[in-house]
């Protein structure tokens, strides 16, 4: 009885992790575009097309590495597409985004309710992408009771995105080129005057941004047990992303604890009802919540989050300056 | 060869219009790029889906109404739209507005349609789905005034939180829920246009004109005077453009936004109410994505009332067209709509660029050549 | 053997769509030496200045580098070729520490960052003769060490050629000295400066050469041991200018508006005004002037309503308006105009027509819910009659409008509402002469008519000219008020920079207070009751 417990709580927090880590990537490289200055709300439409992508083409290669350098590639392009209307033609940056999102999902349904009527790749068939996604175990750690298999048992994606989140903090913090972009983000009339190359930084992390996303979309294809069926995508996970970027004040490492937080309240939904079977004093009452309401939990969540954020107004602010503004020199 | 932008002074509005006509001429291109890909004929697929199936149709007629099923919300949203906008408050709110106000018209339609009649009923509806939808854009204009609330994140986050009040409603069944089919096991929703439905003018054979066309166009005239000749739409004016001068003039910007907010979420309510009273059942698909589509259009029309008519018409068309032509092309999903709807606006963002923009050729070293 | 010349510019044409900012421009800079470039507001110096430094390109010209032709694309380019400029509005990220604001530039500058970068530049720093914290976040800095940050910034890019963009506009007496030996030790080492400057006596005292501008035009470059105020003077406007400025005798009502310790905040919660007491009568002028900063933005914010004050009372007519809202404000008659720095930031809508922003202010009057256009349009006609300003048509977006028609737009829709004080700050920025004088005849014609006004405004001379009395401020303190037919430029200097206070020059009566004051017994107790709560601890 009592191993039936742990077990339970043990998948409970192995689940967070699982079902939460698109958010971290589409966290991350919301991140890195919006410290080049640039404020992209495609999220949605770019995970949704490095999902499709990534999955079909990791299949047909039957190959993970290769499903996540497709995701990447796919998510990338759609960064360039974003970074040419907005940094080289000038175009506004809100209306691109909310664009590419209808844009993005509009080629996710599109190729694939295609591909669907044709031939279908289901995960289960290619080895390689199945053998890809089990859990690797991380020696030793992986041996404590509970958060072992909880935290450290997980397949290669998680481990990846943590790394990227970490490497990004790196990057942005303790690296010249990352200095470089924090200027282009907070005054490119600043960065230009000292001879940085305003429009490369941006075109440069606006791709590898979106490229981040676009594994993370791939990740949540994948993370459907193989079942993964385009006529559905799961909603709004790309907008959390944009709210969690402010919730982690534009800092990758803050945002693997805002995944973990959302990430509880979230798994509550899938592991809600198990929760209450094996607690079933203290909580059996999470039963009878309505699925709907685990639904919105994450966005009722970020809404208070955005409420909290903006009442308290922060002097050490990740905020870039000039975030959302194009930039001409020549501007009078 | 170098190159070098500068800035125009003025673009004439000939050279405006073929640059945007060039965009959505290359878009249908692309298009047809990605039909041949398919195996599909693009011509007989474009004809297809911009005809709406009319021609050669016994039923045409229906088609019609279908099609302007489509375009009233679309219109009425955009526009509502463009009453935010116009105050740069980026209402993305659209969808969740929308099915807060369909809710808030089913119920009256459940709860006192039978009791009322018709005229009433459907006054009310509109009435109640207004408020409701009113009062939850406002409440995003408070935090946004109150606290600095980033606006565009809390709308998109009310969008969800509405749906899944909707797919709760749908999803539940329960004897307090009116909203479902009581003789079904499965939850699924209840009808209720033999309760209440608005009504048809017959104009021309079998063909039925809603009156939410008519009403529809009316709110048109109704926002465009408004936005021109009134003390509010002036002050709508001023506020988007120099928040510091409307400060200065002594307007009580607040008030403004939140009064002006609470009308575009009125108006999308309103829109909700037409619709969900002329199909006469509630649906998790009700809005048809018409809060994503009226930003498209609002933008595209640049925040004119006329034009936002004009580019809703078309955009229905596309998008009504393409389900219609999904039936006889069936490798071309109906998402081939919004893949096209992108396009056109990203063609249109790249063309407004040369509106703006002129772009110089540069030699290298010495005497530049200018340009006189 | 032809002299070889740091910089030629030969025949810089320099267009932003109709408006030419500089036409057929020559410019030399020799070897070591201070060139001044001198002109107006408006004359194209900085616009020049910035093709040097890569962020314009000239659409005609050639720029020449140590006798070699160039093609100067990006500020990149310029930073090769050793030229560097130190702008008016600094381009320095706030965020960053003094270090890193220098480090982002560096093109070897390694992968990581490490934190030896903060002594090397504080080393580097050092050999330039400066000292500075390079750990220090510039937005804790005060403006002049971020100038000097920025001069280290262009030495540390080895630029030989420096060019600084009115670099005392934001400094005081000691920094501009402190500045000027900077600037003569960087020439001792073999830099060759520009100096962007409006001010005659900083040219006469810094520079070697001086070359002027007028309206986009090249005059003449010539040495400044050669030249006299009144020489330069004349080639910067045009003619000999004797200001000749009316300034009408008129017979002076009761004080209209009187200001009683009046303290307010600025936004970064410093004080603005300091215990501030003046006093307007009716068809008078009171100039304020003062060092930029000195408060006077905060001033007439507070008195249009536009800003909360700390304490203090502000009584008009009797009535105090303290507290009252913009609108109520503007119905009792006092106009409040502030021309900034960009010129369209306050007071107009740049998008709508002139009509739309004639409406501005009164068209709440208009009976129904409907908007007065045809009585707008008829203001509209006016003023562009009366003050013979320029435009295409009354429907013309304000934005439209070339610069010293657009101040005449604002100043005209505010004398149009019939005001009995108007205060007015910098109402001829960057106005050529002619447009000038129209606005300082309306002033006049206003103050015939009866109205008090408050002119805030930079240049000394129209002010002695123009006011009856002048006030000064310093840091938000008055340091007194004085008849302008009495008092000199000097004395209104020392004032400006605190060094001379006349504040208590008469004994008998106390600074700023009117012997017929409007201001009641009751209100004047209630004042001091509350001042002697503030005092407590």
């Amino acid at each position: 009885m009592e191993m039936d417990k742990l077990g339970v709580v043990t998948t409970f927090i192995h689940n967070i992790v699982v079902y939460n880590i698109p958010l971290l990537y589409g966290t991350v490289g919301e991140i890195v575009v919006e410290k080049s200055g640039s404020l992209n709300l495609g999220v949605e439409g770019i995970m949704a097309v490095g999902a499709i992508f990534g999955y079909i083409i990791g299949c047909y290669a039957n190959s993970i590495a290769v499903g996540i350098l497709t995701a990447f590639a796919f998510g990338a392009l759609c960064g360039l597409l974003f970074a040419v209307l907005t940094v080289s033609l000038q175009a506004n940056q809100n209306i691109t985004g909310l664009t590419l999102t209808t844009f993005g999902l509009g080629v996710y349904f599109f190729v694939g309710n295609g591909l669907k009527a044709v031939a279908w790749p289901a995960m289960n068939d290619y080895s390689g992408i199945k053998n890809g996604f089990a859990d690797i175990a991380i020696p030793g750690l992986s041996q404590i009771p509970v958060l072992g298999r909880g935290l450290f048992s997980h397949n290669v994606l998680v481990y990846l995105g943590v790394t990227i989140a970490l490497v990004m903090w790196w990057y942005l913090n303790r690296t010249a080129p990352g200095l470089r972009l924090r200027s282009v983000g907070e005054n490119p009339g600043a960065a230009d005057s000292v001879g940085i190359n305003v429009k490369r930084y941006k075109y440069i992390h606006i791709c590898l941004g979106c490229g981040i996303m676009g594994i993370g979309g791939y990740y949540m294809g994948l993370n459907m047990s193989g079942s993964f069926n385009s006529s559905c995508w799961i909603n709004g996970y790309g907008w959390i992303a944009v709210a969690l970027v402010i919730f982690a004040n534009w800092n990758p490492a803050l945002a693997i604890l805002g995944t973990f937080v959302f990430g509880f309240f979230n798994t509550l939904r899938v592991s809600g009802s198990s929760l209450a079977a094996a607690f079933p004093g203290p909580l059996g009452w999470l039963a009878a919540i309505p699925t709907q309401l685990y639904q919105a939990l994450p966005f009722i969540i970020t809404a208070i989050v955005l409420v909290v954020t903006s009442v308290r107004k922060r002097e050490d602010s990740g905020l870039p300056a000039a975030l959302g503004l194009n930039y001409f020199r020549e501007e009078r | 060869m170098r190159f070098h932008v500068v800035k125009r002074d003025n673009c004439p509005l000939w050279k405006k219009l073929c640059l945007y006509v060039l965009a959505v001429a290359a878009a249908l291109g692309l298009g047809a790029l990605v039909l041949l890909a398919l195996g599909v004929d693009p011509v007989s697929y474009y004809y297809r889906m911009f005809t709406m199936g009319m021609v050669g149709n016994k039923i045409a007629y229906k088609t019609f109404e279908n099609y302007l099923k489509v375009f009233v919300p679309l219109a009425l949203t955009s526009v509502a739209l463009s009453l935010a906008f116009k105050m740069r408050f980026w209402n993305i709110g659209g969808e969740g507005q929308f099915i807060l106000g369909a809710i808030a018209a089913a119920t009256v339609a459940f709860k006192l349609g039978p009791v009322l009649p018709g005229a009433v009923t459907l006054l009310l509806m509109c009435l109640a789905a207004m408020l409701l939808a009113g009062l939850y854009g406002a409440f995003v204009a408070v935090l946004k005034v109150k606290f600095g609330t980033n606006e565009t994140l809390m709308t998109l986050m009310l969008n969800y939180i509405a749906l899944y009040i909707l797919t709760f409603l749908g999803e539940t069944k329960a004897d307090w829920n009116f909203y479902l089919d009581p003789n079904s096991v499965r939850p699924i929703f209840a009808s209720f246009s033999d309760i209440v439905t608005f009504p048809k003018i017959p104009l021309v054979g079998k063909f039925g004109l809603n009156v939410c066309v008519i009403f529809t166009l009316v709110i048109g005239v109704l926002v465009f005077v408004y936005l021109k000749y009134t003390k509010q739409g002036y002050e709508i004016a001023v506020v988007g453009d120099s928040v510091g001068t409307a400060h200065y003039a002594g307007m009580k910007v607040n008030a403004i936004v939140l009064r002006t907010v609470f009308l575009s979420a009125c108006l999308i309510g309103l829109a909700a109410a037409f619709k969900v009273g002329t199909a006469g059942i509630l649906s998790t698909a009700i809005t048809d994505d018409v809060g994503w589509t009226g930003i498209i259009v609002a933008w595209l029309s640049q925040m004119n009332t006329a034009i936002i008519f004009l580019v809703s018409a078309l955009i229905s068309m596309l998008r009504y067209g393409s389900t219609v032509a999904a039936a006889t092309f069936s490798q071309v999903d109906s998402s081939f709509a919004n893949m096209l709807q992108g396009a056109i606006l990203f063609l249109v963002l790249a063309a407004d660029f040369y509106t703006r923009f002129r772009v110089v050729p540069v030699q290298k070293g010495g005497k530049t050549n200018g340009n006189g | 053997m032809p002299e070889q010349y740091a910089i030629e510019m030969r025949g810089i044409t320099k267009a932003f769509g109709s408006v030419v900012a500089n036409r057929d421009v020559n410019l030399t800079l020799r070897q070591g030496e201070i060139l001044a470039l001198l002109g107006e507001n408006g004359s194209g110096k900085t616009t020049l200045m910035n093709m040097l430094s890569g962020i314009y390109k000239p659409d005609r010209g050639e720029i020449l580098v140590d006798g070699k032709a160039v093609s100067i694309d990006s500020p990149e380019d310029a930073k090769r070729l050793g030229i560097g400029m130190v702008h008016q509005h600094f381009k320095l990220v706030d965020v960053f520490s003094a270090a890193d604001n220098i480090w982002m530039g560096r093109e070897k500058s390694g992968f990581t960052l490490k934190r030896e970068r903060y002594a090397e530049i504080g080393e580097m720093a050092k050999k330039f003769g400066f000292d500075i914290d390079p750990e220090k976040k510039v937005r804790n800095m005060a403006v002049s060490e971020k100038q000097t940050l920025e001069i280290i910034k262009v030495l540390y890019y080895g630029a030989k050629v420096i060019i600084l963009d009115e670099p005392t506009a934001v400094l005081t007496v000691q920094e501009i000295e402190k500045l000027f030996g900077v600037l003569r030790r960087m020439k001792e080492e073999g830099h060759s400066i520009i100096i962007i400057t409006h001010k005659l006596n900083e040219v006469l005292e810094i520079s070697d050469r001086v070359a002027i501008l007028r309206k986009g035009e090249y005059i003449t470059t010539v040495n400044t041991a050669d030249t006299n105020e009144q020489e330069l003077t004349e080639w910067m406007v045009g003619r000999k200018v004797d200001l000749n400025i009316d300034r009408p005798v008129v017979e002076k009502t009761r004080p209209l508006l009187e200001i009683r310790d009046l303290t307010i905040k600025n936004d970064e919660g410093a004080l603005a005004i300091d215990h501030v007491n003046f006093y307007i009568r009716g068809g008078e002028i009171l100039g304020v002037a003062g060092i930029a900063g000195c408060g006077q933005k905060e001033l007439c914010e507070a008195i249009a309503g536009l800003r909360p004050i700390q304490s203090g009372l502000m009584i008009h007519k009797g009535d105090n308006i303290v507290g009252l809202s913009p609108k109520a404000i503007l119905e009792k008659g006092i106009s409040m105009s502030f021309i900034p720095e960009d010129r369209l930031g306050m007071g107009l809508a740049p998008s709508l027509s002139i009509t739309d922003n004639m409406l501005l202010k009164n068209y709440t009057e208009a009976r129904g819910p409907f908007v007065d256009r045809k009585g707008g349009r008829e203001d509209a006609r006016r003023v562009i009659e009366e003050l013979e300003v320029v435009t295409p048509s009354t429907e013309t977006p304000v934005r439209r409008l070339s610069g010293g028609n657009v101040q005449k737009v604002l100043l005209g829709r505010e004398i149009k509402a019939g005001p009995n004080v108007i205060v007015t700050a910098y109402p001829v920025r960057g106005l050529d002469i002619n447009s000038s004088y129209a606005i300082y005849n309306i002033l006049n014609q206003q103050k015939e008519a009866g109205v008090g006004i408050l002119f805030v405004g930079e240049d000394l001379d129209v002010m002695l000219a123009l006011c009856d009395k002048i006030m000064v401020l310093c840091h938000g303190r008055v340091m007194g008020v004085v008849h302008a037919h009495k008092t000199s430029k000097e004395e209104l200097g020392l004032m400006m920079t605190g060094a001379l206070d006349l504040t208590n020059k008469y004994e008998d009566k106390p600074a700023g207070y009117a012997r017929d004051t409007n201001i009641t017994d009751e209100e004047l107790r209630e004042l001091e009751r509350r001042e002697g709560e503030e005092e407590q601890p």
